[in-house]
């Protein structure tokens, strides 16, 4: 075997090699991180723009404003913000003229929500840890809650206050989001503070939520909860598929408000030195609530369904007729008592849900403001005496011929209200179908049978056929 | 041939050598400047006060989360620090005597003289400011001479 | 002499002595003997042979391998340090501490990310070294038990990347806690299919053993903390010990003894001759017998300088390699431990997801069967395989890399076409939606892969009639299939497992 004179040979020069490199990667670490660094570069600036605004007697302090990492650290809310690092000038009113990072906070917002108490984060949401703008914005990176754009941060002032007793123009779209939330009849299915339909998720920590909590396979554009939002607000359907949720109609600006509502439903617990009064006014008014409104608790749970009531509405995602329960034909036939019930109870098996305390949350008195609501169309008429009930063969032949056609054979009802539902059956007075049948429902599909030829050996027929789908007990044994 | 060859293998070996030593040093370097915290954990150490005009001429406010006392006197405002200077308790305060320390008996006059006890300096005074806001700004973290009051 | 000018007289030499007395020697050494006497004069160098045969110095012999194990351990082990000095181990402060880590923490990021990227390397170069060591047959007499000690090194890396990759917290971490300690409870699939969970629960007892709990929380996260600080770097560094010696005591590096030169006489002196399992003999070196320097009879060369030379390079190698990778990529940190939401699909590291593809057939089977039944197996082959010939070849000749190659083809098709199999038509379950879950375990793809290697193997044996043969195409076709299964389960598969031929091709979700 011939030996190469120095065996070692390639070993040294293999160490020389990598050990430059690796001296070449340290010391580009150290450029990266100790030079290179942004945040460096503005505090520079913010030098020398600070020397510039200083009076004589602060100039020598300005000289030697140190560069160097700052962050609030706020325990109380779990924050430790470094934005102040770059933006280093936020709380000095003097920097109002500068451009950003430097410039002031707008709107001297500050002066009240010290940064020292208060840190970022806690209003603007993003990733206070980070020392450069994308990381601190952090929509691209591993991080739930994103920078929010200026035009929604108004969303987290809901954690601290009651947007409606906020002075007028501090927080515009978050007061009309929630507004437009009641107007828009949103309760119909989703539950808020335990309130609400159940078609719908709840909505109670919805602005908790991360962008993967949410279906975002048809997702176009920036991947974050407020895009959702909005074009989910744009178009249900086509963002969840098979959604029921029907394409609210909304103006921009209109979805924009309802989407910072979205942003700003957060439960979290934020320590109590952080609440405004009236937040806590807010908290004391859910457990002590005012007297209920009657129009607006329609308006925030009936109206998506029922709209105005007048009419029975077609409801082309339910694929049936809803009814029209503020219809004077309707109202005059019902007392106070069935009305309640048929509220509390909804029509199980149907897309009406119940709205008692333990279903949709109303209490009483909300079930009852409701039902004076619904009585202001019309006074109860003094209903004719219901007819004995009649053959259930006569009425069977009779029912199928004319009513399965909207009611269902089997009484379910597949576009009409159905009448097999053992709530109507247990609400309904023999009195107030025989009548339903002879008068028909102005203003809605339902025809008077009365005027069709129908006397009251039919109505009697009919009504004992209908009848035969009765549980036992309620007011369907009369 | 031979003396050549030994010569030329120890240029190549003591830069081989040399370049690993000097990166392993320029690492360590890098690895000693760890330990040493680049942002100090915790909430900073400079407190607004509020409005000025809230501590009347003559009063003593203790601030707790700030480790000091504020004094408003005839001359105007000065705070001292509450932090004995021997191992770091927390001095009391009485408006005839001064401070005076639980933990091993040093004690200091109002101004914060030591007079008594291992103390090895006077209590500092800390620099008031007025912050941009118009709050009352103490550093906690930044000394001024004795006799620095503070002119709102 | 005065006692105050000998007192003076002693402190001015006292470096100089300081010196003498730290290195025993001096100096740096000059002849064969003094260099052998560097050698095992020193703590750190004793642990080297005196002399190192020039086939280990070679480098497409071990590729260096192993001392690239050594060296990422060692730059793990100080970079884990570094960050221990920031990391804080609760559920509460450790994502934030990590975070700081990366933000502020002076080299702090840096370090993290070398910390991360050596790990990686670590993991590659384990399993390189061991195909490595299998395939010149440097497991055999006396070398079985260190193979068993190197195996053991293998699970312990693997261990402390698992334990290590979950202290940040995350996601990645959060979830895949979750997922391992399931699969540590999965026996329960057996013994709830045979009805007797009620007495022999030893699935719930290795998942509260992990956890200290029920569920992943605070406990689960020291216990961790503690395996991947403590228990587990004591342990390899204890076995990476015994690993040294044992190939020292073992002869060194393993070598083809039939390819050297018979020894002769050397300018008319006797040359001592040893025994191909001894590198040196330690008494002919010190008592200056040996002839000429670096021309040793055996091919071999003083370890001072030439094998510390070697080392160097390849400490300074992987320094750099992992200094680069820690420069251009940053050590993954996903979002916040969120109990309420799994990542989707939920990876774990490149070297875990060919046994996470083998899991999401059957957890029991996949997650602890397989892996038991592949590490018994390797445990097995210094004990089936005693022909002694073919040490310290490649494949041990040109039959061997015949066979390497069939296999390595074989292994490849029969898994690519099982897989694709899988994909495309779907397994029992799809079939037959109400079979019972022993037949699911008993057979599954991964089982069947199992089965078709196992027999591969036993075909060779009985083609060839050499069991060195046949523990060559078994050892192939597992690597084929370790390397197709972590291929799929690193690239092919999407949210929800699902097949996707790339990454790209991936729905929002």
């Amino acid at each position: 075997m011939k030996l190469s004179p120095d065996p070692s040979r390639i070993f040294k020069w293999a160490t020389l090699a990598f050990s430059a490199i690796s001296l070449a990667f340290l010391v580009a670490a150290a450029i990266r991180e100790n030079i290179a660094a942004d945040w460096r570069d503005h505090q520079l600036a913010y030098r020398t723009i600070l020397e510039s605004k200083a009076n004589d007697a602060g100039r020598a302090a300005a000289r030697t404003f140190p560069i160097e990492i700052r962050q609030v650290s706020v325990p109380a809310l779990g924050a430790v913000d470094r934005c102040v690092t770059c933006h280093a000038g936020i709380d000095d009113p003097r920097m109002a003229d500068q451009a950003n990072p430097h410039k002031t906070h707008p709107k001297r917002l500050l002066e009240i929500h010290r940064v020292e108490k208060f840190g970022c984060t806690i209003c603007h949401q993003g990733q206070g840890a980070a020392l450069n703008f994308d990381e601190a914005k952090a929509e691209n990176f591993y991080w739930d809650y994103p920078l929010l754009p200026a035009s929604l941060t108004e969303a987290t002032c809901n954690s601290c206050h009651d947007p409606r007793a906020l002075p007028d123009g501090s927080a515009p779209k978050l007061a009309w989001g929630l507004r437009l939330f009641a107007e828009k009849g949103c309760g119909g299915c989703h539950k808020l503070g335990g309130k609400g339909g159940s078609l719908g998720p709840a909505l109670d920590n919805v602005g908790l939520k991360t962008k993967h909590e949410f279906v975002r396979a048809h997702l176009k554009g920036s991947q974050t909860t407020w895009n959702w939002h909005e074009r989910h607000f744009r178009d249900p359907g086509g963002l969840v598929p098979g959604s029921l949720m029907p394409a609210p109609a909304l103006t921009p600006a209109e979805t924009e408000a309802l989407t910072v509502y979205m942003l700003s439903l957060r439960r979290g617990e934020i320590h109590s030195d952080y609440l405004a009064p009236d937040k806590i006014e807010e908290k004391y008014a859910r457990l002590h609530p005012p007297p209920a409104d009657g129009e607006a608790l329609y308006q925030r749970f009936c109206s998506a369904c029922h709209d105005t009531g007048m009419h029975a509405r077609w409801d082309r995602k339910f694929a049936r007729f809803v009814p029209a329960i503020r219809n004077r034909a309707y109202i005059e036939t019902e007392d106070d008592e069935c009305l309640a019930e048929n509220i509390r109870e909804g029509r199980p098996g149907t897309r009406m849900p119940g709205w008692g305390q333990k279903a949709g949350g109303l209490s009483e008195g909300e079930v009852d403001a409701l039902v004076a609501y619904l009585r202001r169309s019309a006074p109860p008429m003094e209903l004719p005496p219901a007819p004995q009930r009649g053959s259930i063969a006569r009425g069977g032949e009779l029912f199928n011929r004319q009513c399965a056609g909207c009611h269902g054979v089997d009484g379910k009802g597949p576009i009409a209200p159905a009448l097999a539902n053992p709530v109507f059956q247990r609400a309904a007075t023999d009195a107030f179908i025989a009548q339903t049948i002879r008068a028909g429902r102005d203003r809605t599909p339902m025809p008077a049978f009365g005027r069709a030829g129908f006397g009251d050996g039919e109505i009697a027929d009919v009504l004992a056929y209908v009848r035969q789908w009765a549980p036992a007990g309620g007011r369907s044994t009369q | 041939m031979h003396e050549q060859e030994t010569k030329r293998r120890d240029v190549l070996g003591l830069a081989a050598l040399w370049s690993f030593v000097s990166a392993i040093g320029v690492a360590l370097a890098g690895v000693a400047r760890l330990p040493k915290p680049a942002v100090l954990p915790g909430p900073l150490r400079v407190f607004k006060l509020g409005d000025p005009a809230q501590f009347a001429v003559g009063s003593v406010a203790r601030i707790d989360e700030g480790n000091f006392f504020l004094f408003r006197g005839e001359r105007g405002f000065h705070a001292i620090s509450s932090v004995c200077t021997h191992l770091g308790c927390i001095v009391a305060h009485t408006e005839d005597e001064g401070f005076s320390c639980p933990c091993h008996g040093s004690r200091f006059t109002a101004d914060g003289a030591v007079i008594a006890g291992p103390a090895p300096s006077a209590l500092p005074w800390l620099e008031l400011a007025l912050a941009p806001d118009g709050q009352l700004q103490v550093n906690a973290e930044s000394h001024v001479p004795k006799g620095a009051y503070f002119q709102v | 002499m005065p006692p105050t000018k000998e007192f003076l007289e002693n402190l001015k030499k006292t470096p100089e002595r300081l010196r003498e007395s730290a290195l025993r020697v001096g100096k740096l050494p000059e002849t064969d003997r003094e260099r052998s006497q560097s050698t095992f004069h020193n703590l750190f160098l004793h642990v080297q042979s005196v002399r190192t045969h020039r086939n280990s110095l070679r480098f497409a012999y071990t590729f260096g391998l192993g001392l690239i194990l050594t060296a990422s351990f060692v730059v793990l082990t100080i970079t884990g340090i570094l960050v221990m000095v920031y990391y804080k181990p609760s559920t509460d402060l450790a994502y934030q501490s990590v975070k700081d880590i990366h933000f502020v923490v002076p080299a702090g990021r840096f370090i993290r990310n070398i910390h991360r990227w050596a790990a990686h390397v670590m993991v590659v170069a384990v399993f390189l070294h061991m195909a490595r060591v299998f395939y010149t047959g440097s497991y055999k007499k006396p070398r079985e038990f260190n193979w068993l000690v190197g195996l053991a090194l293998l699970v312990l890396t693997l261990a402390l990347s698992f334990t290590g990759y979950l202290l940040p917290w995350d996601q990645l971490a959060f979830w895949a806690v979750t997922i391992g300690a399931n699969i540590a409870s999965s026996p329960r699939e057996v013994t709830e299919a045979l009805g007797i969970t009620r007495w022999f629960d030893i699935g719930a007892f290795q998942k509260q053993l992990l956890l200290g709990a029920n569920h992943v929380g605070q406990e689960a996260l020291i216990r961790f903390y503690v395996l991947h600080v403590a228990v587990l770097p004591l342990l390899t560094a204890i076995l990476m010990g015994v690993h040294f010696w044992r190939v020292r005591k073992d002869g060194g590096l393993s070598r083809d003894v039939t390819a050297e030169p018979p020894p002769a006489l050397i300018r008319g002196r006797e040359v001592q001759v040893f025994p191909p399992t001894k590198t040196y003999g330690l008494m002919a070196v010190v008592r200056g017998r040996t002839p000429v320097v670096g021309r040793a009879p055996e091919g071999s060369v003083p370890s001072w300088p030439h094998l510390l030379w070697a080392e160097l390079a390849v400490f300074a190698f992987t320094i750099a390699l992992t200094l680069a990778l820690g420069y251009w990529f940053d050590a993954p940190l996903k979002e916040m431990a969120n109990p309420a939401i799994p990542e989707n699909p939920a990876k774990a590291p490149w070297y875990f997801l060919g046994l996470q593809e083998l899991v999401s057939y059957s957890a029991f089977m996949g997650g602890v069967a397989i892996p038991m039944i592949v590490l018994i197996g390797l445990g097995l082959i210094p004990y089936l395989d005693r022909d002694p010939r073919g040490v310290g070849k490649w494949f041990g000749g040109p039959e061997g890399r015949r066979i390497f190659w069939v296999s390595l083809v074989v292994g490849l098709i029969s898994v690519v076409a099982l897989l694709a199999f899988t994909v495309q038509f779907g397994w029992l379950r799809n079939w037959f939606p109400s079979i019972a879950q022993l037949a699911i375990i008993a057979l599954n793809p991964g089982t069947v892969i199992v089965a078709i290697y196992v027999a591969w193997s036993l075909w060779t044996l009985h083609r060839t009639g050499s069991i060195r043969m046949s523990a060559i195409a078994l050892f192939t076709c597992f690597l084929a299939g370790f390397i197709v299964l972590t291929a799929m389960g690193s690239v092919f598969r999407g949210p929800n497992w699902q097949f996707y031929w790339w990454p790209s091709q991936w729905p929002v979700h």
